[in-house]
């Protein structure tokens, strides 16, 4: 019996980007017919790995082999002829074009002709075979997140690929979605493909992998089959033994299901409250409420609503989770109660200033070219104590970030430094220091752990939920979310926005299960 | 009057619209390649004005038309040329270099043409590019005066829309080339060559600018002079835009225009005597008028004028 | 942005400039030795040229370029300075000559200086809306106004303002009381002069200390932070900095007028509003070193005339120079960013 070799092997793989290193002598073996987990937390260099062999992004060191042949991967076009397909995290599709004309992006063949039939012949077997179809003629900017997705994995498989490598596929799916894909890659990996599937959760990959890698901080720090593992040790691989215990909790289905209120011994977001799951505590739910939509709608430029008809009151001392897939009216909401978008109909009772939590941090928390002083004052400036009559208070302001530079960890040298130089995590925790550090009575986060590790999310539910229980004051929390989890690990109430649409989810058993259908109506 | 006069008045004024709009259509044309690439070409008028020297400087220094236009329409890529090296090649900001091309065009024109002829103030006298008369449509009623009649940069033109109409929509390269203009990072992914599309579809806007130039300079005035371009670059990329970025309606926005231009001698014509100078202001503040009233509805090319690859804000 | 990259990005883009403009200099068979000489002791070598060309030259190119660097600063491309300065300039001459001549010059001379900045911001109204409301690129829409606006200038010097005595396309001279005292007496250096380095002081002092300068600045840094973290409404201040802008440059126009031409003519302007946008980059879009950067092309073009007489430099070459100029800082920039990553 002669063993194949693996379809791909990448050895020593090392890459750089300034003084970061991303991938430090990381290892991978992928045999061809397996589903091989890639699994590390966010940073790690998963994506990293991935982009080097998919051609996006050359090794600084370290060798990688196809078939137990030495290969340079130097253009996703040299990728495509070694038989290496990629699907991305953030589709790597072109909006305005058709679904048929995307499939025919970079198809080989005369730059004077369009293989107009070829590719939808093609297209029709690959739906007969895997049972993937796609819609040719649509727009792509017209389909919802699912739909994209299968259009970017229709594209990679049309060009054949004996190498998958799925990029995060999971990250914007709903729960039955999830189902669908994964029992789509078992059969890829059935018909001979070796298909890397890169996540950072746990449960998913344990429920498709064949064998797994571990990544940690650009290293390979396990390699292992499935039959050889558990969560607790994949978790300790990824995170050290000692944060493990957090990200078991966090990732799996039974501590999901009650929702962050029983259940959790020792974990640091125990809590006690009388009147059960779901209910905010007994005295706050005689309280005023701290912000209060009624009946709002939100219209678009393009006609339509991309609210409608949504209600809700907000209560000090609770977390309100509203779930929902990507692209159903999320971000306007979140704009709404942060008093940034008024209501085209209906009327939004809020505080004078929300505290907002924006999901891109990069682009709308902070202006990267400032300080971190500059920074803060952009929720400040106008207030009177930093003003002097048309002048701003600069030695005041600074003093002040310099404090809460402290209270927050922000690992920065001081309030002079820009804001482009910090570490995405520490930039989220300046934004947190701006929004929250004044103990406000109302705060509306959107995605406010996207991209942060394990450490920094859980700084970001501390911090959320010590808000909450503050014994004077509590505070109210709206949180939107993409990730199921952090939902139901934080929320004392659960909505899901289904498009435009803010729908309640009653409390009790197998909430998981029925959030995630309600999710599904969405796409 | 009679009634032929007024008709001989029409046309005139129409074949005077169709003379004056195909320097404009041909540049909207060359700015729609490199804006349905993603670039931004504010240096189109230095490009023009390049084009229109060059083919002066070509049909003096070899005594045919031809040969200068020719000439024009390389001086133009040149031009481009330049610009590309910066803005796709270094990443640089894509309206400040184009401004600086315009200026450094017109400098460098005016400082070529003075060195060469001297500040005499003589107009040069070129060997022209004459109208050509297409035989049988030259003889359709209205329509073959106006269109078919003119010099033979008009009848590239007429060509060209429709070429690049079936070049963008038809082709596997004109699907690469509206890939990069909306969504480069995908189009890379999927391993298309950004930069090389977008240097190539620069240079070409930048030959079919000096094209527009050499067409000014050899079939319209028959002469030379220091910007004699005046402002048609950006008219041109406003036409680009009033033709939603498609070229046979490009070809339609710039003989409009084109028709605009010619009110003023229409005008003048008919007795207006407030003084001319005021009727030179016509065509930009129609173009004004227009990108006012009709642009919201129309979208560029989602990846137009930003750099690529990205640049992360302060780092 | 990194203090010490700024300057290195400028000294090396002015190394390439002298390096590519000597060499086509001598490409287009001049010597440049003689070429360079005959600029600097045009513009340099005596204290007229100092003061009555290089420093009067550098006014409208300090005006135009803080007015210019004020707009980029917001993230406003204003290449329309040319023609706000045109409608300045029109403006302040018309109230200039239909003033009685028993006005005092203590009350016509802020009076024109105003009615100046006026024109120039409502020459900034019609690109400041569509912008605004129509989402229309300010680019484009700039640039058409400019040439409206010459043309208008022309027909205005042909026709309705034009002198007295109907022969050339000019206005007749605008009377005394009407003219910008002379700082240093016996050259030509004016008031102009003072007001430009005043005005320079007060954007600094502006853009850094207050809120509404502060304000600004995080527009143009980062419109999307500002709005949703600063909830500072970026269309009311955006169309107040585009007047602003356009202000500035028409104050540009009546100042020369005011100071150096006393009256107008065609082609008044041999492109201070584009010369601005070398000025503004060159000075990192920083107030104060718009100074600096205004005297450097005072002299330049002040000392073309003198280039063009003695050593045969035609005078376009300067403005491919400038141009050159803004290239070299474009590339030296992303050249050095790309080292440091």
């Amino acid at each position: 019996m002669t063993a194949r070799p693996p379809a791909v092997e990448a050895r020593g793989l090392v890459r750089r980007f300034g003084s970061v290193v991303a991938l430090d002598a990381a290892r991978l073996v992928a045999l061809p017919g397996e589903v091989h987990g890639v699994l590390g937390e966010n940073g790690a260099g998963k994506t990293t790995l991935l982009s080097v062999l998919a051609g996006l992004l050359p090794p600084d060191e370290g060798e990688i082999l196809r078939d137990g042949r030495s290969v340079e991967i130097d253009s996703p076009r040299t990728a495509r002829r070694l038989g290496i397909g990629m699907v991305h995290q953030h589709f790597a599709l072109v909006p305005r074009l058709s679904v048929l004309e995307n499939l025919m992006l970079g198809w080989p063949g005369s730059p004077l002709q369009l293989p107009v039939d070829q590719v939808s012949e093609l297209a029709r077997n690959l739906a007969d075979t895997t049972g993937l179809a796609v819609p040719l003629d649509a727009i792509v900017e017209s389909l919802g997140v699912g739909e994209r997705q299968r259009v970017e994995i229709a594209k990679v498989l049309l060009q054949e690929p004996r190498v998958l490598i799925l990029d995060e596929p999971t990250a914007v799916l709903s729960p039955p979605e999830v189902e669908g894909l994964l029992s789509l890659v078992r059969r890829l990996a059935r018909d001979g493909a070796a298909v890397l599937f890169v996540a950072h959760k746990l449960d998913e990959v344990l429920s498709v992998a064949d064998r797994v890698t571990v990544l940690r901080r650009g290293r390979t720090v396990l390699e292992a089959a499935r039959q050889e593992v558990d969560e607790g040790v994949l978790a300790a691989a990824m995170v050290g033994p000692e944060a493990a215990r957090t990200l078991v909790d966090r990732d799996t289905p039974e501590g999901g299901d009650s929702a962050g209120i029983s259940g959790r011994e020792g974990g640091l977001r125990a809590r006690d409250r009388p009147g059960g799951s779901h209910a905010p505590g007994a005295d706050s739910l005689a309280a005023e409420p701290v912000a209060r939509l009624q009946e709002v709608w939100l219209g678009s430029d393009k006609g339509g609503w991309r609210l409608q008809d949504v209600s809700l009151a907000v209560r000090p001392g609770e977390v309100v989770g509203v779930a929902g897939v990507e692209g159903n009216g999320q971000r306007q909401l979140a704009l709404v109660l942060a008093g940034e978008a008024d209501p085209t109909r209906g009327r939004a009772e809020l505080p004078p200033e929300p505290s907002f939590i924006p999901q891109d941090r990069r682009r709308e928390g902070l202006v990267q070219e400032f300080d971190l002083t500059e920074n803060m004052a952009l929720r400040l400036h106008h207030r009177p104590e930093f003003r002097k009559g048309l002048f701003l208070r600069w030695d005041a302001l600074e003093a002040w970030t310099r404090g809460r530079i402290q209270e927050f960890s922000v690992r920065a040298q001081g309030p002079e430094v820009l804001a482009s130089t910090l570490s995405g995590g520490n930039q989220q925790r300046v934004v947190l220091a701006r929004e929250l550090a004044e103990e406000p009575e109302f705060v509306v986060a959107e995605n406010p752990t996207r991209g942060l590790d394990v450490a920094g999310e859980a700084f970001v539910h501390d911090t959320l939920l010590s808000l909450r229980d503050r014994p004077e004051g509590p505070a109210g929390i709206v949180l939107i979310s993409t990730d199921l989890d952090e939902i139901l690990a934080l929320s004392d109430r659960v909505f899901v926005m289904v498009r435009g649409r803010l729908e309640p989810v009653e409390a009790g058993p197998d909430l998981r299960r029925r959030v995630g259908e309600r999710m599904l109506g969405a796409s | 009057m009679s009634g032929l006069l007024d008709a001989a008045i029409v046309i005139a004024f129409l074949e005077a619209g169709v003379r004056l709009g195909i320097p404009l259509a041909l540049a909207a044309l060359g700015e729609t390649i490199s804006e349905r690439a993603g670039v931004l070409n504010i240096g189109l008028e230095g490009a023009i004005i390049a084009g229109a020297l060059g083919a002066a400087l070509g049909a003096l220094d070899t005594g045919s038309p031809i040969l200068g236009v020719l000439v024009g329409g390389l001086a133009g890529a040149a031009v481009a040329l330049v610009f590309a090296v910066f803005v796709v090649g270094l990443n640089v900001d894509q309206i400040i270099a184009g401004t600086a091309i315009t200026l450094g065009g017109l400098g460098f024109t005016a400082a070529v043409y003075e060195a060469r002829f001297g500040t005499t103030g003589t107009a040069l006298t070129l060997p022209t590019l004459d109208p050509v008369s297409l035989p049988l449509l030259s003889a359709v009623p209205v329509l073959g005066p106006v269109f078919f009649s003119q010099a033979p940069t008009a009848y590239l033109t007429y060509l060209l829309a429709p070429a690049l109409a079936w070049f963008f929509y038809r082709t596997s390269a004109g699907l690469q080339l509206r890939a990069v203009g909306e969504a480069p990072d995908a189009a890379a992914a999927a391993g298309v060559r950004v930069r090389r599309i977008r240097f190539v579809a620069t240079v070409a806007g930048g030959f079919l600018a000096g094209l527009a130039g050499a067409h000014l300079s050899l079939a319209y005035a028959g002469t030379f002079a220091e910007g004699m371009s005046a402002g048609r670059g950006f008219i041109a990329i406003a036409v680009v835009v009033l033709g939603r970025w498609n070229p046979i309606l490009v070809l339609l926005a710039g003989l409009f225009f084109g028709a605009a231009s010619a009110l003023q001698f229409f005008l003048q014509n008919l007795g207006f005597d407030i003084g001319y100078q005021i009727f030179l202001a016509v065509p930009y503040i129609l173009t004004l008028a227009a990108l006012g009233g009709w642009v919201g509805r129309a979208r560029a090319p989602a990846a137009l004028a930003l750099p690529w690859p990205t640049r992360r804000r302060g780092a | 942005m990194n203090r010490s990259r700024g300057w290195i990005v400028t000294g090396v883009a002015l190394l390439a400039t002298v390096a590519v403009a000597a060499g086509s200099l001598a490409l287009g068979g001049f010597d440049p030795w003689e070429a360079m000489r005959a600029l600097v002791s045009g513009s340099l070598g005596s204290p007229t040229a100092i003061f009555s060309i290089t420093l009067v030259r550098a006014v409208p190119l300090i005006l135009t370029g803080l007015a210019v660097a004020l707009a980029f600063r917001a993230g406003i491309w204003n290449i329309g300075a040319e023609g706000q300065l045109y409608a300045g300039a029109v403006a302040g001459v018309w109230v200039a000559l239909a003033a009685p001549s028993s006005v005092p010059a203590w009350l016509l001379l802020p009076g024109i200086l105003t009615v100046g900045g006026v024109a120039g911001a409502a020459w900034a109204v019609v690109p400041a809306a569509l912008r605004l409301r129509a989402g229309v690129g300010e680019v484009i829409t700039t640039i058409l106004m400019n040439f409206v606006a010459i043309h208008l200038a022309a027909w205005m010097v042909h026709g309705p303002l034009q002198e007295a005595r109907g022969v050339f396309p000019q206005t007749d001279r605008i009377s005394e009381t009407a003219r910008l005292p002379v700082l240093i007496p016996g050259t030509r250096l004016h008031l102009g002069f003072a007001i430009a380095v005043i005005l320079a002081v007060f954007l600094w002092a502006w853009l850094r200390y207050t809120a509404s300068g502060f304000g600004i600045r995080a527009v143009g840094a980062s419109p999307d932070a500002a709005r949703v973290a600063g909830r500072i409404e970026d269309g009311p201040t955006l169309f107040r900095i585009f007047l602003a802008s356009g202000a500035i440059a028409g104050l540009a126009g009546v100042v020369q007028v005011s100071g150096v031409t006393f009256a107008l003519y065609e082609d008044f302007s041999p492109g201070y509003g584009y010369t601005a946008i070398a000025v503004a980059l060159l000075a990192g879009l920083k107030p104060l070193g718009v100074v600096l950067t205004g005297v450097l092309f005072g002299a330049l073009e002040g000392g073309a005339g003198a280039m063009q007489r003695e050593a045969g430099v035609p005078a376009g070459w300067v403005d491919a120079v400038e141009a050159l100029v803004i290239l070299s800082i474009l590339a030296a920039d992303r050249l050095i960013r790309r080292g440091e990553a």
